[in-house]
């Protein structure tokens, strides 16, 4: 029997992962009594629901009872939007909101199937620009346009 | 009187020059960014949240309220102009509504949808003025043990009113109360779950996972379905009704009024419980029923008035208990906290102005709204013609400049991108992410709460039947459980649902 990656069974598997790393991860924080509940306590209450929740919905997939396949990731418009915002994260501390914003809009931008250079450079700076003016100069953020 | 000097006192606060200004401010951006499609409430209020943290916490909470109701406005512009609810609060004005639309009675259907609102905002905000202070009253009542069985109460009702697999969304309140233990502990102050980052001691702002969900999540799954969104808008004329429509649409928004401002006020309830049983209602009472999908003023009166009534009401439980019903109040919850301030029966005691403010400025912005949208509905309309490729690109770098200002740090940036990754994967796995910020947001707070109940009844279990209170809440949570297991109940819960996706 071919295993039919369906969104019950990788729910489910991704559940009882947290879970089960949860509470092997938390076994280290004491669990005290419940009178007097140490740091663990709760956590492996919850990290164990996880665990029987993520097994019920691995063993709901094999009897069939919700068939919803997983559809095809999009893996341009993923990784490209994410890698733009993760870029925003990396530089706004070095080069300041200028150079990370550009950046983020064009990588958003680029993660799209289409997209005009020109059009995406104009968007980038006039965006980015945009938001300086709103975010620095109108709402007063500790956000820093350029930082050499 | 004391509800009249209360609301004296709340309307000096709401009338002042800045908070008026904000809470204009929060409906227009709220509209604004409500209006385009796919983006509902909690997409909108977590994208505009940065807006509000350098604001004072009581006109930051004006604001907010205001971007709430502009959203929920926005969205139904878009459901009756295109088709196209941006959340589910508005998928069932969008059936007659956009039918209306089609016959070119889009300024009808919008006018109705306006009026509606009002006339439902208006009334829940009395209710609010009139309730909330017995009821934070009796809170005041509450001890440790009863607050715990209220949230497991609150939890289970969202559970069962949450889209799809009742068993996922339970399985995301528990994520989201997984992730609201990381930090340090703040009875034992052992630091948990942060993997040795200084910065995580204090946990995970909620503001970055919601922003990484919502912001950043949806963004992508819109964007691998984009190109596919294009629709048809009408121009929008005739706005204001005849009196023989007027006549049609004000019994069906009474009844919508009332219906939503109830079931606002239950966990797990508000907005869209609420609008699709006034569809129901309006269905069931109307000696034409055929008439109902083809375009018919009841079915956008009723609906409308009755998520309006409800995204009113569900402000009772928040602001009285502290308990949110639903993700846009587990919202609200999170702005509260940012700025130091704990939701709950000793708010109103305590900072009456911020209370009394909010609830005025409540009506104020349902004022706003009509006042803004009938207007102004035109250009919305256009807004709807803005292409997404400018859209998203402004919506990822709002988002990445929020996240960033909230601590100053750029380590957030890229937990909320951690986030945006989690986010998009759940909705490929067709997890409602909403219930994992319900969770996020109580989770600590039913550990505060488990804790102190069993220290005081030195570890016995037995002290969430004894009390009277807790134990009303327990057997609520029963029946609720019971319900759900029901199969034929839950068979016509998914039919309600199912019904509507269409």
């Amino acid at each position: 029997m071919k295993l039919r990656l369906t969104t019950d069974l990788l729910t489910g598997v991704l559940f009882a992962a947290l879970g089960g790393f949860a509470s092997v991860y938390g076994s280290r924080y004491a669990l005290g009594s419940a009178a007097r509940m140490g740091a663990g306590y709760f956590p492996l209450l919850i990290s164990s629901g996880l665990l029987v929740v993520g097994a019920v919905l691995i063993v709901r997939s094999f009897l069939g009872a919700d068939d919803d396949a997983l559809d095809a990731i999009g893996w341009r418009q993923l990784v490209l939007v994410l890698a733009g915002v993760l870029a925003f994260g990396l530089l706004i501390d070095r080069l300041g909101l200028l150079a990370a914003g550009i950046l983020l809009v064009v990588a958003a931008r680029v993660a799209d199937r289409e997209f005009g250079p020109l059009e995406t450079a104009l968007l980038a700076l006039g965006l980015t620009l945009a938001a300086a003016a709103l975010f620095i100069y109108g709402l007063g953020l500790p956000v820093k346009l350029l930082r050499l | 009187m004391d509800v009249l000097t209360n609301l004296g006192l709340g309307f000096s606060v709401a009338l002042a020059p800045i908070n008026l200004l904000y809470c204009f401010f929060g409906v227009l951006l709220g509209t604004i960014i409500g209006v385009l499609p796919g983006l509902g409430p909690v997409a909108t209020i977590s994208i505009l949240l940065p807006f509000t943290f350098g604001l004072q916490p009581q006109t930051a909470l004006i604001m907010l309220a205001g971007i709430y109701y502009g959203a929920q406005y926005g969205g139904s512009t878009t459901a009756i102009l295109v088709n196209l609810p941006g959340e589910s609060s508005s998928v069932v004005t969008a059936i007659d509504g956009h039918q209306m639309a089609r016959q070119g009675k889009a300024g009808l259907a919008l006018a109705t949808a306006a009026l509606a609102s009002f006339l439902a905002g208006t009334f829940a905000t009395l209710v609010i003025a009139l309730a909330a202070p017995s009821l934070a009253e009796v809170a005041l009542q509450f001890g440790p043990a009863d607050y715990f069985s209220l949230m497991v109460f609150g939890l289970v009702a969202a559970v069962i009113l949450a889209h799809g697999s009742v068993v996922k969304a339970i399985g995301m309140i528990l994520v989201g109360m997984l992730l609201g233990t990381i930090g340090i502990d703040v009875n034992t102050s052992v630091p948990r779950f942060t993997f040795g980052i200084p910065q995580f001691g204090d946990g995970i702002d909620f503001a970055v996972i919601a922003m990484g969900i919502f912001g950043i999540g949806e963004t992508i799954l819109n964007l691998e379905r984009s190109g596919a969104v294009r629709s048809y808008v009408q121009t929008v004329k005739n706005l204001w009704p005849a009196p023989h429509e007027l006549r049609a649409m004000l019994p069906a928004a009474w009844r919508g009024t009332l219906l939503g401002s109830a079931l606002g006020i239950l966990p797990g309830g508000g907005p869209v419980l609420a609008s699709f049983s006034a569809y129901a209602l309006e269905k069931r009472l109307s000696r034409e029923p055929e008439r109902f999908g083809k375009g018919a003023i009841e079915g956008v009166a009723g609906p409308e008035a009755a998520n309006n009534g409800a995204a009113q009401s569900s402000f009772i439980p928040l602001l009285t208990l502290g308990l949110p019903a639903n993700a846009v109040m587990a919202l609200m919850i999170g702005a509260l906290m940012m700025h130091g301030l704990h939701p709950g029966p000793q708010l109103m005691r305590d900072k009456p102005e911020l209370f009394w403010g909010l609830v005025a400025s409540m009506w104020l912005g349902n004022l706003i709204l009509v006042v803004l949208n009938l207007p102004l509905v035109g250009i919305w309309a256009k807004l709807l013609t803005l292409p997404y490729r400018f859209l998203y690109p402004a919506i990822l770098l709002i988002c990445a400049i929020g996240v960033y200002s909230i601590n100053n740090s750029a380590l957030d940036v890229l937990v909320a991108t951690v986030f945006g990754f989690v986010g998009y994967l759940l909705y490929r796995l067709n997890c409602e992410p909403a219930p994992l910020l319900l969770g996020f947001i109580l989770g600590p707070l039913i550990e505060e709460n488990l804790r102190r109940a069993l220290v005081i009844s030195h570890g016995s279990p037995t002290v969430f039947v004894e009390r009277p209170i807790s134990c009303a809440f327990l057997i609520l949570t029963a029946v609720l459980v019971v319900i759900l297991a029901a199969p034929m109940i839950r068979s016509g819960r998914e039919r309600v649902f199912k019904e509507s996706g269409t």
